[in-house]
C-alpha cells in the first residue's frame, strides 16, 4: 500500500509480474492494453508453435502466443488464474501472451534493477531478458517485449 | 473565403481536363481532322487555363494558354495536325501534368518555367503561314458569338436580368450613388451556371475572386454566406463597382468554367434608385418616374427590414425564374463528391453492425425453442434486420464500387509512347472498362496492370521483321479484357506476341543458377513459368528502363496478392500470352459457407464454390497417387482440408464424403469437409502482422457466438 502511495518520479517503472511456473517476470505497464480471462482461442493452422491462436478482443481479432512455449518452457495447464495480457508495442495492433497468473504490480527504481543478466543459467531464455529487478520477495525478470514480440519468422 | 478550399475541386477537374486531353490528343493523332476531337481538346485546354489563372498559377496559366493558341489554331483550320506538333503537344501536357502534380504535393506550381516546350509551340505558331494572327480572330469572333450580344449591355434587356429585382439598402444606394459620382460605374450582373455543374459554391466562388480583382462587390443576391453554403440555384446577382469597362468583367466572369450566361448592365443614379421595384421597366430613368419609385423602394426596404432574411424577398422576386429551373434540369444524375475516409469510416460501421447482427441471429436461434409469440415475434424482426443490414452493405459497397476505367487511362498513351521508344507496331485494345471495382483496388491495380502491359510490348511482341516472317500482321495487338466473374473481377492483360519460350526460362533458370539443374530439368511448364514470378529472376537479354530490372513480375504478384488476389498465365509459344489477374470485388464483407473440419469452424467464399457434393468412399480414385472423383464427366482432385490445416481427423463412420466443390477459372477442386454449417454473412479481419500462417488462410471472422473462425482461400489451393 505504501507503495501506491509514493510520488511518481522520473526514474520508476511500474511493471505487472506475471507466473510462469514457479518463474516470475515482469512486463512494462506502458506495453499493456488490458488483461483478460481466458476464453475459447481459435487454433490458427501452420502458424508457429508458440501461437495458441486468435481471439476476438471486443470485435478485433487478437493472436495469442504462449508466454511459456516461447520462453521455452513446457506447455502449462490453463487453470482459472491463467491470464491473457493483450499489449500493444506499437500502432501496428495488439497481441496477446498467454501466463498462468498475474502476481501483483511493483514500482521499481532504476536502482532496483539489474541490467547485467550474463550470469542468467538459462541460455535460451536470456535474450528475452531485459534486466532482472529486486522485489521485496526475490527476483523477477524483466521481459524484453520488443524481442518477445518482434520476432517475425 | 479562401483558394485553398478549392485546390482539391481544381487539382480534380485539371486531372479530369489533362485526361480529356490526352485521350482526344491519341484520337486526334490517328485521326487528324477529326472535330469533335478538336472542340474537346479546345474546351478542355480553355477550361485548363482559366481554372489555373483563377487560383493564381501564373506559369501553368502561361502554358495552357500557348497550348490553347495552337489548339485554337488547329480548329480554325490554320494549322494542319502533323505527327511532330502531336509530339510537343504531348510534351506539353506532360508538363501540365507536372505542374499539377507539383501543386498537389506542395500547394505550389514550382519554378519549371518550360521556355522549351512554350518556344515550341510559338514556332509552330509562326511557321504557319499567318498562322497566329487569324487564330486570334477567329478566337475573338467565337467569344462573340458565344456571349449573347457584343457591346456594353449584355442581354440586360431580357427576362434573365435578375439583378434589377434586388431590393437594395439605402446605404447600399448611397454607396453606389456616391460611386457614380465619383465617376466609377456600376454594374449589376447576374450569373448563369451551368445546371450540370456540380460545385455551383466553388463557382460561384470563382466568379467572385474573379470580380473583387477588377472591382469591389457591393451587394450579392443570395448573400455571400448562402452562396458559400450552396443555399441557391443555378443563378446568383451582384452589384460591383469599378473603373474598368463591363466587357472586361464580363470576360473575367467567363473565365470560369460552367458559366452559361452572364447577362449584367452599367447603372445610373436613377436606376440604383428605382432598383428592386417590381414593374421596374429597367430604362425607367426619367424623373417624372423617379418619384413614384423612390417611395415604392422605401415600401421594399421596409419590407426586406420586416423579412430578416434579405434572400426570402429575393427569392420570392425571382420566383419565377426558380419555379422554371427544376423543370428542365438536365437529366444527369445528381452525386456528391465524398472524402474516401468518410467511406472507410461507414464501411467499418457497416462491418460492427453486421458482427452484432449474427450475435443477436445466433442469440434468437438460441431462444426460437420456446414456441411463445414473443420468441416468433424475436425471430422475425431478426430476419427482417438480417434483410435490412445486408442491404445496407450491398449500398456501400456499391457506393465504394467506382468503374476500373480511372486505372485504364492512362494505358492508350503509354503503350504509344512505347511504341515510339521501342520501335515496334502495336495496337492497345481496352475493353470491359466499365466493371467496377472497390475504390481502393482501382486505386491500387493501376501500377501491377501497367508492369503487365510494358512486359506484353517489351518482352511479348516481336519486332515488325519477325512478325512478317511468322505471318503475323506488323502490328502487334496488346488487350486488356476486364468482367466481373460470380465474386470476382478478372482482369486479362495479353498480346499475340511470341508467348513464353518455357524451355528458354529453362536454361535461363539453370544458367542463372537459380534453381540446381537436375530440379529445373524435372520442372512442368508451371512450375517453370511459377519462377517468373519470383523475386529476383529477369529473363530480360539486356536491361531496358521499359522492363526487365528483375521487379518485374514478383512484384505485380505480391501487389496483386496484397488486394487478396491472383495471377495465372496462359502462354503459347509463337501465339502470344495471357496474364490473367483475378481479383475480389469486395475487400471487407463476404457470403461464405461455414463447414466444420476436424471440429473447427472454417468459412469459405461462397462466389467461389461451384456445387455441394455427396460421393461415396468408393468412388475415389487415385490418379498418379492423388486422391480424384469423377464428377458429370470431369475428373476433380480432391483435397482432404484436415490434412492442410492439420486439423485432427473425425472419423465418422461414414460412407459418403462431403465434398465442396470449389471453382478457379476453368479449374475445379473438391474440398473433403465434415459438415456444413450453412450459409452466413462474414466480416472479414486481418490477423494482424505478428502471426504467419498458410497461405490458404486469407483471414479470420467472428461468429455470432463471439467465436473466432478462419476463412478459407480457395484459390490458394489450386
Amino acid at each position: 500500500m505504501a507503495d501506491e502511495l509514493r510520488i511518481i518520479d522520473n526514474d520508476i517503472t511500474q511493471y505487472i509480474v506475471v507466473a510462469l511456473g514457479n518463474e516470475q517476470y515482469g512486463i512494462d505497464i506502458k506495453y499493456i492494453d488490458n488483461i483478460v480471462r481466458m476464453q475459447r482461442i481459435t487454433r490458427v493452422p501452420k502458424s508457429a508453435e508458440y501461437f495458441k491462436g486468435v481471439i476476438n478482443l471486443r470485435g478485433e481479432v487478437v493472436p495469442v502466443m504462449s508466454l511459456r512455449v516461447k520462453m521455452g518452457l513446457p506447455e502449462g495447464e490453463i487453470t482459472g488464474k491463467s491470464r491473457i495480457i493483450i499489449l500493444k508495442v506499437d500502432q501496428s495492433g495488439s497481441i496477446g501472451v498467454l501466463v498462468d497468473e498475474v502476481k501483483k504490480v511493483y514500482n521499481l527504481r532504476a536502482d532496483d534493477i539489474e541490467d547485467n543478466v550474463s550470469h542468467d543459467s538459462k541460455s535460451g531464455v536470456q535474450s528475452f531478458i531485459s534486466g532482472v529487478g529486486k522485489v521485496e520477495n526475490g527476483l523477477v525478470s524483466l521481459l524484453d517485449l520488443s524481442t518477445i514480440i518482434g520476432e517475425v519468422d | 473565403m479562401d483558394v485553398g478550399q478549392y485546390l482539391g475541386i481544381f487539382l480534380d477537374e485539371s486531372q479530369e481536363h489533362i485526361q480529356a486531353l490526352n485521350d482526344n490528343l491519341l484520337t486526334l493523332e490517328q485521326d487528324p481532322e477529326n472535330e469533335d476531337s478538336i472542340n474537346e481538346i479546345f474546351r478542355a485546354a480553355h477550361s485548363l487555363k482559366g481554372m489555373a489563372g483563377t487560383m493564381g498559377y501564373k506559369r501553368l496559366q502561361r502554358l495552357t494558354h500557348d497550348t490553347e493558341d495552337v489548339f485554337s489554331a488547329i480548329r480554325s483550320g490554320q494549322m494542319k495536325v502533323t505527327s511532330s506538333l502531336i509530339d510537343i503537344l504531348f510534351q506539353a501536357l506532360d508538363a501540365i501534368q507536372g505542374y499539377v502534380d507539383t501543386i498537389r504535393d506542395t500547394s505550389d506550381e514550382g519554378e519549371n518555367d518550360n521556355e522549351s516546350i512554350i518556344a515550341e509551340l510559338n514556332k509552330f505558331l509562326n511557321d504557319e503561314e499567318g498562322g497566329e494572327a487569324p487564330a486570334k480572330n477567329k478566337k475573338a469572333s467565337g467569344r462573340a458569338s458565344e456571349e449573347a450580344a457584343s457591346g456594353g449591355d449584355y442581354g440586360a434587356s431580357g427576362e434573365k436580368a435578375l439583378y434589377r429585382k434586388i431590393p437594395l439598402e439605402e446605404a447600399q444606394k448611397d454607396v453606389m450613388k456616391d460611386a457614380v459620382v465619383a465617376e466609377k460605374k456600376v454594374y449589376g450582373f447576374t450569373v448563369y451556371i451551368a445546371e450540370s455543374c456540380m460545385l455551383k459554391a466553388a463557382r460561384a466562388f470563382l466568379v467572385f475572386k474573379a470580380v473583387e480583382e477588377l472591382g469591389e462587390i457591393i451587394v450579392s443576391n443570395p448573400s455571400s454566406q448562402d452562396i458559400e453554403d450552396e443555399k441557391f440555384d443555378f443563378s446568383f446577382s451582384i452589384f460591383v463597382i469599378t473603373g474598368e469597362p463591363i466587357d472586361k468583367i464580363v470576360a473575367a466572369i467567363k473565365t470560369v468554367s460552367e458559366i452559361e450566361e452572364v447577362v449584367g448592365e452599367e447603372f445610373d443614379e436613377g436606376m440604383i434608385d428605382s432598383n428592386g421595384v417590381e414593374d421596374t421597366s429597367g430604362n425607367a430613368q426619367e424623373q417624372v418616374n423617379e418619384e413614384a419609385h423612390e417611395t415604392a423602394g422605401a415600401e421594399v426596404s421596409v419590407e426586406t427590414a420586416a423579412v430578416p432574411q434579405a434572400d426570402r424577398s429575393a427569392s420570392e422576386a425571382s420566383s419565377s425564374s426558380k419555379k422554371a429551373a427544376p423543370a428542365k434540369k438536365p437529366v444527369a444524375s445528381q452525386t456528391v463528391r465524398v472524402d474516401i475516409e468518410k467511406l472507410d469510416i461507414l464501411m467499418n460501421l457497416v462491418s460492427e453492425l453486421i458482427i452484432a447482427k449474427n450475435a443477436l441471429v445466433s442469440s434468437a436461434a438460441q431462444m426460437s425453442g420456446g414456441s411463445n409469440s414473443e420468441s416468433q415475434a424475436i425471430t422475425e424482426n431478426v430476419e427482417y434486420l438480417e434483410s435490412v443490414t445486408t442491404n445496407l452493405h450491398e449500398s456501400v459497397m456499391k457506393v465504394r464500387m467506382v468503374p476500373i476505367e480511372s486505372a485504364l487511362q492512362r494505358f492508350p498513351r503509354m503503350i504509344r509512347d512505347l511504341e515510339k521508344k521501342l520501335g515496334k507496331r502495336m495496337q492497345l485494345t481496352i475493353t470491359g472498362e466499365e466493371t467496377e471495382l472497390d475504390r481502393t483496388v482501382v486505386d491500387q491495380i493501376g501500377d501491377p496492370l501497367m508492369h503487365l502491359l510494358r512486359n506484353s510490348a517489351d518482352h511479348g511482341l516481336e519486332s515488325p521483321e519477325v512478325r512478317s516472317g511468322r505471318g503475323k500482321p506488323e502490328t502487334g495487338s496488346i488487350f486488356l479484357n476486364a468482367y466481373q466473374e460470380g465474386n470476382n473481377v478478372i482482369i486479362e492483360v495479353g498480346d499475340d506476341g511470341n508467348g513464353i519460350d518455357v524451355e528458354a526460362v529453362r536454361q535461363k533458370i539453370i544458367e542463372r543458377n537459380f534453381i540446381p539443374e537436375d530440379q529445373a530439368l524435372q520442372m512442368n511448364d508451371k512450375e517453370v513459368i511459377d519462377v517468373l514470378f519470383d523475386p529476383g529472376f529477369s529473363m530480360a537479354k539486356q536491361v531496358t528502363d521499359i522492363s526487365g530490372r528483375g521487379v518485374g513480375l514478383d512484384v505485380v504478384k505480391s501487389n496483386i496478392e496484397q488486394l487478396g488476389g491472383d495471377v495465372e498465365v496462359k502462354t503459347k509459344l509463337g501465339e502470344g500470352s495471357t496474364f490473367i489477374v483475378r481479383l475480389p470485388l469486395t475487400l471487407a464483407i463476404i457470403q461464405a459457407l461455414m463447414v466444420l473440419v476436424g471440429g473447427e469452424k472454417y468459412a469459405i467464399a461462397l462466389g467461389n464454390i461451384q456445387t455441394i457434393e455427396d460421393i461415396p468412399l468408393s468412388e475415389i480414385r487415385l490418379v498418379e497417387n492423388k486422391e480424384v472423383i469423377q464428377l458429370r464427366g470431369s475428373v476433380i482432385p480432391i483435397i482432404r482440408l484436415s490434412d492442410m490445416l492439420d486439423a485432427p481427423v473425425i472419423d465418422r463412420g461414414n460412407e459418403n464424403l462431403i465434398i465442396v466443390v470449389v471453382k478457379k477459372g476453368d479449374s475445379l477442386a473438391g474440398l473433403v469437409v465434415d459438415e456444413l454449417m450453412g450459409q452466413q454473412e462474414v466480416v472479414i479481419k486481418s490477423l494482424g502482422k505478428y502471426i504467419n500462417t498458410s497461405r490458404i488462410i486469407s483471414g479470420a471472422t467472428i461468429l455470432g457466438d463471439g467465436e473466432v473462425a478462419l476463412i478459407i482461400d480457395s484459390n490458394a489451393l489450386f
